[in-house]
């Protein structure tokens, strides 16, 4: 969020006066259309791999009226919202421990370190073995891959609490819960909120992964399901569903997880965001 | 006879690392009374910061006894505040929310500790900045705020550790006739701890001048310029007569310390 806000500071001081950064957008946002129907309509891909974007447009709004979707939809949205909470309160357990303990810390945080890049869909067959084909395989690879980032983001930001702040509790005789509550997790909320986002996203991908992989329902599911008919309007309209939810829950990530400061003061909200486009 | 608010009983510290042990701090006695004011001044490394974090409670594995009212003490404690040198207030609460920390780990009532730090604000000259963040004041305003937030634990000592030292030096002299306005408000026992001789003598009733490594008290300077004080007396002649006796005093520690710096440095 910052770092848009950034960018959209920065741009207020655009060299032309009428090419705002909101203008901007909306421009990049019609040049893409525009290439797509161009890319389509030449003829050098093979015939319906680029469907035209009303063709797109038309399948969403199939699918958005279909029962069966829905049901898919809301599996899969199932799916990653246990994984998700699953993985996420494990991870920020694992790195609180990790981080307040050093020798805790010192003995397990390498294992973590050089295992969280590792791509976790090769666990996949462990855990069809161990969850079956359905919803729990799925939802255990989805929690495996949220884990990992979220503790080692919770461990990294609990040593990076500032010393002095912590002296500030001891010399005010604060309680161990005191001290957790009002510095250790306030200090924290940065983390948490990387941790929570990039486990959100890679949660989706865990289990979308797994559903592609080896399923019989969720939007993974249905995709390959698109493609295998070749009907790849439909396709793309359940990605572009997908790609939809998926910034939708950033978003609120953003606005949900974040310390109070200056910022809650500019009470832009929808009201500034739509003047910034006009 | 009335007994000291602040007394120091031989207290001494030996640091033992890996290698050895340093000795920090040579046995110290020190009596402080109620609403007097004091400073240790000295030389980087002479101990007084170790001195200051053992009257805190922060190192508590030390030779001889602190006593608050006649009371041994031990660890961070309830009569005593702290105000550290470094940036200290949290960035996640407002100026208002800031003081009324320790009030709230005490569980104080809501409106009753906001109340009182609206009070203790006002006493630091921020009425007007209670709902403003941290990150969207001076440093000068973020260590009275720090300040604040310690006399709101009302400690019967307040212990600062080169709270000034960040600052620039015009920032730093009208903070410190703030200090001397609260001190005299609140009659406050106070201990500062500084390298700034005119800082010390602006302030105190009494200066604990140290020597370098191990600390130990090398004189102990009555200040007696008349109060309420202010930093306009330092053109005064009795004013220099003192710093001019501090630095008599300190700067043979100085050029001590700064001679084993340098031999550090150069690593022989």
């Amino acid at each position: 969020m910052a770092a848009v806000e950034q960018i959209g500071r920065a741009g207020r001081a655009a060299p032309h006066p009428f090419w705002t950064v909101g203008r901007l957008r909306v421009a990049a946002l019609v040049v893409i259309f525009a290439l797509w129907e161009i890319a389509g309509a030449s003829g050098l891909f093979y015939r319906g791999v680029l469907p035209s974007s009303y063709l797109v447009v038309w399948a969403l709004l199939g699918l958005l009226t279909s029962l069966d979707f829905w049901f898919h939809a809301g599996v899969t949205g199932l799916e990653v919202l246990v994984a998700f909470v699953l993985g996420c309160s494990a991870g920020a357990l694992a790195g609180l421990m990790l981080g307040a303990n050093r020798y805790v810390g010192a003995v397990l945080e390498p294992f973590l370190h050089y295992l969280a890049p590792t791509p976790k869909i090769v666990f996949l067959p462990i855990l069809l073995i161990l969850f079956g084909v359905g919803m729990g395989s799925k939802i255990a690879l989805g929690a495996i891959s949220s884990f990992f980032p979220m503790a080692l983001g919770v461990a990294a930001g609990v040593r990076q609490v500032n010393p002095v702040l912590l002296r500030v509790g001891r010399t005010f005789s604060l309680s161990r819960f005191q001290m957790v509550r009002m510095i250790y997790l306030p200090a924290l909320v940065p983390s948490l909120a990387t941790g929570l986002r990039i486990g959100l996203g890679i949660s989706i991908v865990g289990c979308l992964m797994s559903e592609i992989k080896l399923s019989r329902m969720g939007l993974g599911f249905s995709a390959m399901e698109y493609y295998r008919v070749f009907d790849i309007p439909s396709m793309l309209a359940v990605l572009i569903f997908i790609f939809f939810c998926a910034a939708l829950g950033n978003v609120a990530i953003d606005k949900f997880v974040r310390l109070p400061g200056p910022h809650d003061r500019q009470k832009r909200k929808w009201s500034g965001f739509t003047r910034r486009f006009t | 006879m009335t007994i000291p608010t602040l007394r120091l009983t031989n207290v001494a510290k030996t640091f033992t690392t890996g290698g050895g042990s340093v000795r920090a701090l040579e046995p110290i006695s020190l009596d402080i009374r109620q609403g007097e004011f004091i400073s240790v001044i000295g030389p980087s490394g002479c101990g007084k910061s170790t001195l200051m974090n053992i009257v805190g409670g922060l190192i508590d594995d030390y030779e001889g006894e602190v006593q608050v009212d006649g009371v041994p003490v031990r660890g961070c404690h309830k009569s005593i505040g702290m105000v550290f040198q470094e940036e200290s207030t949290f960035p996640w609460r407002t100026a208002l929310d800031n003081v009324a920390f320790p009030m709230e780990a005490l569980g104080v009532e809501r409106e009753e500790r906001l109340s009182r730090a609206r009070d203790l604000l006002k006493l630091v000259g921020l009425d007007g900045f209670e709902q403003r963040f941290p990150s969207e004041l001076s440093g000068g305003m973020r260590q009275r705020i720090a300040i604040a937030r310690t006399l709101a634990f009302q400690p019967r000592i307040l212990l600062m550790d080169e709270p000034f030292a960040a600052l620039d030096e015009q920032t730093r002299l009208l903070l410190g006739d703030k200090v001397l306005q609260i001190q005299q408000e609140l009659s406050q026992t106070t201990m500062l701890i500084t390298h700034n001789i005119a800082e010390a003598v602006q302030l105190s009733d009494r200066v604990l001048i140290m020597s370098f490594r191990p600390g130990r008290i090398k004189r102990v300077l009555e200040i007696d310029l008349p109060r309420p004080r202010s930093s306009k007396m330092m053109g005064g002649e009795r004013f220099g007569h003192y710093v001019a006796a501090i630095w008599e005093d300190l700067r043979e520690e100085a050029s001590k310390g700064l001679q084993e710096m340098e031999r550090l440095r150069a690593g022989v």
